[in-house]
């Protein structure tokens, strides 16, 4: 079988750069991950956003700014119409069934490239890019934003481990670039 | 002025010595300096010379209003010109030189353009544009363009590299409740009031040491004072941020910040950057800002050794330097008088001039305890001496002028003419400043956004008084109610004077050191019409650039006023512009440079194609191959080979940068066939099909194929520069016009790793890539056919039987994460036959042949007749464009139409640009343009794609220039059908 190459598979590189003596932030990419569209008519709200829950394995689909994680994976609220489900490699994701009179389902998987981004100045070094209020009280746990970074359009969300970010791929290495640069100051650790 | 370092006292500490070098000689100074006290101690006195004049300048402050000791700091890539060795922090191999100035600022030959100072007058400059008289009375300005170059190099300031700026700097946003600016008295305290109600506050300070003015005080309790504050501030979470300059206000809280990161350090990390930009959006902000100490104009009021009272006060406490041993201290209100109690306290021979005449006994008294010489009624008149000051002609009051007095000897004299509450963030935003007659200032006008102002920079003197309204002001901006101490605090009040000069005098009194502006500048400019004081600014440059207005923006108005008859008031002031204080252009940039200035769109074939010998070339912000060249080849020599070995055997281009867009729904077709001029209503499932989109103005916008992959599902496929544009436009449609369509788009641009295989061998090679071989039969792939597929190995796509080279061709898009496998694969069939990786280069010389457009063809100006296409849009249905593309001018059969061109001489060439001309009539912009041109490699000579009136059948039989003055001269051509080679298209049915 043929493998597949994650759009930062060139300079990936595990270890801590920059500054040594306080690793302020890690990095992470993510390969091999699912994504799913769910994008509704509108009238059609209800039926859609069940179906996006049921595929997500979560018991409702998020309100916007937001995201609910299910079984399947994490299911946010992207546009007002749209969800995206974010699946782990390995994960079985049921087929969905969603007819074509209630929404429009698209398997994404590929389009983007994700990074975890961790460690005590990941806010700091977001905000370098990201003109959002990240302090917990505004963007805590549980939230998703669509943003711009350096003129790209990203996604974010924060999770319990820290934050998110689902870059498009063909501008992956660009912005990584970008961020990884800008973390040596604060001490990087790529994982 | 003959400084001396003390030998206690201070905030510097002793214990650290620091080296760095002025203009190539080493000296010492002790951590906690700034370049400015050090040299000041090191008995330095000339540290520049005058933008104009190249008048010898010393230290005339202690802070960002520097107008003498504007230095250049750095060397090689990190010059950095006009730096205020005010604020510049003493570090360890430091190295600062003068700047405007030859051989050095203490012995400069430019110093003679003082004697001609009279020819230099306000607007001197825009005066030489008239002719330089009497040479060029009236006849304008041909010997300008000359002496510009002297005039230039005679003036100005430093100068900057020209080498790239090796710092990186970052952009950063912060978010915060309140930004506190400044940390004196009442910074402190508006900071503290917030945070201890649990707001989150930033609390900025430009200095590298928190307290404003409390680090300029002798008393110890002050200190004590400050540690608390801080110590509170810290507790109660309070961002602190020092080195950092609030340099502007803008919409809705935002305030823009410089960081200087690493400026004081000697060997920065190469990780740190030099500096950070942070943009801080904050609920309120409380502006504490302080005051300026202003001067006096009189006569020779920029000689070294002429300084503000403030100043003096600052290099004696808090850098334990006495900057002279006889002083004499010209001042017009009582805050001076701390000042020479304490610079007599260190041991210098103080005498006070004050213009007042009523000053308190109480005053006096302590004046008289403290040693200190007090004369009333006088000010200064002239500054005596050279390079450095000797002494101070006084003078006195005379019915409405001033009259000669006596001559006092010294080495510093020390001004203090009132003070100017620092207004310019607040002027950002709108607020006028108010002038208040009584505290002889402009005060800040009350703002309708949340800013609030504190401390001296609302008119309070009193650092008690400051620290109240900080605290007054955080309640404001938090919605409360607050009281206000009552503005100024000095025992007696101030008597403002602005100018001091004899009647008829002719003197160089300055008002703007830091450009040279006198007052006689600004009489003449009154008197040569520019009675708005915007135009005053302009044309004398008073207030402009880094000083804006810190220094002489008040004389200015205040001379301006005199000379209209009118008060201050009725004058008004200018307008504050951000910066508050100079900001490196790297700063601004950030990150964005180099390579990342724009975001560069990598496929996910770039890797691939670059260990394969690609040569890649920009297409929008995508890189795309542009050559694949062997060892030797020119990139002609490679493109041709390339088009060649497509025509003969086969070749792979990366099509990934293609635009590609999922339309989703049950209204998807209906969706199309409004979009496109052609009909997509009847698409089959399978099937792609090749489609024009018309802006509503009927022109072309972009065009591409569109695959059907189910009943309510289409990929839609643009052009690589289009797709944005296209996207965009959709979504609008969608929207806006037709929210009715159940029709979802989105990008997948970035999903699908695309490659073109073209080719007489192709179908042989990609059957052998195919677990099926049979999927891609002339009978299961028919022309326009697609399917989904499974390469070995695994790899799902899709394909689609679609040329635009002409030859038999298709494209097969994979998920982007398996685009390398699938060209291993690929490839591994195709190299063995002969065949070739292929560019763009090779690309465009293909489709040129086969007459095929691109963005270079349509161009925006293009009707889908122009382009040869009009039996595309259909006439039993609307569409986008329809109805504005029968416009009478875009329907005239005259307008220029594609065309192809071949030179009459088949050895000769010529230029993509060229205006095609009817023969012997080489004038204006011809009857048309190339827009193509490539060696064609299937003809065996040069050819190009362009546009002339009437098409190619209005000019078979006639001579046709290709005219390109600015290059290549004139070729004559032949004008021929696009579709030059293969017109029937049986190479691409095959």
């Amino acid at each position: 079988m043929a493998n597949p190459v994650s759009p930062l598979h060139p300079l990936r590189q595990t270890g801590q750069f920059g500054n040594k003596s306080a690793p302020g932030v890690t990095l992470q990419e993510i390969p091999n991950f699912g994504m799913l569209q769910f994008a509704t008519w509108g009238d059609t709200f209800a039926e859609t956003s069940a179906e996006a829950a049921r595929v997500a394995g979560c018991d409702t689909a998020p309100n916007p700014g937001q995201f609910n994680s299910g079984d399947n994976g994490i299911l946010m609220r992207v546009e007002p119409l749209k969800w995206w489900l974010i699946s782990s490699e390995g994960t079985e994701v049921p087929q969905s069934d969603l007819p074509p009179e209630h929404g429009a389902v698209l398997d994404m998987r590929q389009s983007r490239c994700w990074l975890r981004i961790g460690g005590e100045r990941a806010e700091t070094l977001l905000n370098h890019f990201l003109p959002l209020d990240l302090s917990p009280a505004v963007f805590g746990a549980g939230t998703v934003a669509s943003t711009a970074f350096h003129h790209v359009g990203v996604t974010l969300w924060r999770d319990d481990a820290g934050y998110n970010l689902l870059l498009p791929r063909s501008s992956a290495v660009s912005l990584w670039e970008l961020m990884s640069e800008s973390a040596r100051q604060y001490g990087l650790v790529e994982i | 002025m003959s400084a001396s370092r003390l030998t206690k006292g201070g905030r510097i500490d002793r214990s650290r010595k620091v080296t760095f070098s002025w203009d190539g000689k080493t000296f010492e100074g002790f951590a906690g300096d700034t370049l400015a006290s050090a040299l000041m101690a090191s008995g330095e006195q000339v540290l520049g010379r005058s933008f104009k004049y190249h008048r010898p300048r010393g230290i005339m402050s202690a802070g960002v209003e520097e107008s003498g000791a504007i230095v250049t700091l750095g060397k090689g890539d990190r010059v950095e010109p006009n730096a205020k060795a005010t604020m510049q922090e003493l570090f360890d191999g430091l190295s600062a030189s003068g700047q405007n100035a030859w051989p050095n600022v203490r012995c400069d030959v430019g110093a003679v353009l003082g004697l001609f100072g009279r020819f230099f007058s306000a607007g001197f400059y825009y005066k030489t544009f008239m002719g330089l008289p009497p040479f060029e009375w009236g006849r304008g300005t041909g010997i300008w363009m000359q002496y510009e170059k002297l005039i230039r190099k005679a003036a100005g300031m430093g100068e900057a590299s020209r080498e790239a700026d090796p710092d990186s700097y970052d952009h950063v946003h912060a978010f915060c409740d309140m930004l506190v600016v400044g940390s004196g008295p009442a910074g402190l305290n508006a900071a503290l009031t917030a945070a201890q109600q649990g707001k989150d506050v930033i609390l900025v300070e430009q200095d590298f040491e928190l307290g404003g003015d409390l680090l300029n005080q002798s008393d110890p309790a002050v200190e004590t004072q400050r540690a608390e504050l801080i110590d509170a501030l810290q507790s109660a979470g309070v961002r602190i941020m020092t080195r950092t300059t609030t340099f502007g206000l803008y919409d809705y809280g935002t305030a823009g910040l410089l960081e200087r990161v690493t400026d004081h350090v000697t060997a920065p990390s190469q990780d740190a950057p030099r500096q950070r930009f942070w943009t801080v959006r904050a609920g309120a902000t409380v502006l504490a800002t302080g005051a300026l100490e202003r001067t006096i104009a009189f006569t020779n009021n920029d000689r070294p050794g002429v300084m503000t009272a403030a100043a003096a006060r600052t290099y004696l406490n808090r850098y334990g330097v006495l900057p002279g041993q006889n002083i004499v201290l010209c001042t017009n209100n009582d805050s001076a008088y701390v000042s020479a109690s304490e610079l007599a306290a260190a041991g210098a021979k103080v005498t006070v001039v004050d213009l007042r005449t009523d000053v308190g006994a109480d005053q006096l008294g302590a004046m008289q305890t403290a040693g200190v010489a007090v004369k009333t009624g006088l000010v200064p008149l002239k500054a005596l001496g050279g390079k450095t000051v000797s002494g101070v002609q006084l003078a006195r009051e005379a019915g409405t002028g001033w009259a000669a007095a006596e001559t006092l000897s010294c080495d510093l004299l020390l001004v203090s003419g009132g003070w100017s509450p620092v207004v310019n963030l607040l002027s950002h935003r709108g607020a006028k400043p108010a002038w208040d007659a009584d505290l002889a200032c402009f005060l800040p006008a009350s703002c309708s956004e949340n800013v609030v102002m504190a401390g001296s920079a609302t008119g309070h003197w009193q650092a008690a008084d400051c620290a109240a309204s900080g605290i007054a002001a955080a309640k404001v901006a938090m919605g409360e109610d607050a009281q206000t101490p009552t503005l100024g605090g000095w025992d007696t009040p101030i008597k403002p004077v602005y100018e001091v000069r004899l009647p008829g005098s002719k003197t160089k009194s300055f008002v703007d050191p830091q450009h040279d502006v006198t007052c006689d500048d600004v009489r003449l400019a009154h008197q040569e019409g520019f009675v708005s004081v915007e135009h005053l600014k302009r044309y004398t440059t008073l207030g402009m650039a880094t000083d804006q207005g810190k220094m002489g923006n008040v004389i200015g108005l205040a001379l301006m006023a005199e000379a209209m008859g009118k008060d201050i008031p009725a004058v008004g002031t200018t307008r504050f512009r951000p910066p508050y204080t100079p900001i490196a252009i790297g700063a601004l940039a950030g990150r964005n440079v180099g390579t990342h200035f724009k975001v560069m769109r990598r496929t996910p074939l770039h890797d691939w194609n670059l260990r394969h010998g690609a040569t890649m070339t920009d297409a929008g912000l995508w890189h795309r191959p542009w050559y694949f060249a062997r060892k030797g080849e020119t990139i002609n020599d490679a493109y041709i080979r390339e088009a060649t070995t497509v025509r003969e055997t086969l070749g792979i281009c990366d099509v990934s940068s293609l635009g590609k867009i999922a339309v989703q729904g049950p209204d998807a077709s209906e969706f199309l066939n409004r979009v496109y001029t052609n009909a997509f209503a009847k698409l089959a499932v399978g099937k792609a099909r090749y489609g024009i989109m018309l802006r509503d103005d009927g022109m072309v916008m972009d065009d591409g194929t569109t695959w059907r992959l189910s009943e309510n599902d289409f990929l839609m496929t643009t052009t690589t520069t289009g797709a944005g544009r296209v996207m965009v436009f959709l979504e609008e449609l969608l929207q806006t016009r037709w929210p009715d369509l159940k029709v979802h788009i989105c990008s997948v641009s970035d999903q699908w790793a695309g490659v073109s295989i073209a080719g007489p061998q192709t179908r042989d090679v990609i059957a052998a890539c195919m677990e099926d071989p049979d999927t891609v039969s002339a009978d299961n792939l028919p022309f326009m056919g697609v399917k989904k597929i499974r390469l070995k190995g695994g790899i799902d796509g899709l394909i689609a039987r679609i040329s635009f080279s002409g030859e038999l061709a298709y494209e097969i898009y994979v998920p982007s994460d398996y685009g390398e496998p699938m060209m291993d694969l690929l490839w591994s069939e195709t190299e063995p036959r002969g065949g070739c990786l292929y560019g763009l280069e090779a690309l465009g010389a293909l489709r040129i042949e086969k007459g095929h457009v691109t963005g270079a063809e349509l161009d925006g100006r293009v009707t889908i007749d122009d382009a040869g296409l009009g039996k595309m849009a259909s006439t039993k249905k609307s569409f986008i464009g329809s109805t504005l593309r029968q416009r009478p001018e875009l329907l005239r059969e005259d307008r220029p139409q594609l065309v192809g061109i071949f030179p009459k001489d088949r050895s000769q060439t010529f230029n993509g640009g060229a205006l095609l001309c009817k023969h012997g009539d080489n004038i204006g912009f011809g009857e048309g343009w190339v827009t193509a041109c490539t060696h064609s490699p299937a003809l065996g000579h040069w050819i190009g794609l362009g546009y002339i009136a009437g098409g190619h059948e209005a000019w078979q039989g006639k001579s046709v220039t290709a005219t390109d003055p600015v290059r290549q001269g004139d070729v004559e051509v032949e004008i021929v059908s696009p579709h030059m080679f293969d017109p029937k298209g049986e190479r691409m049915h095959g």
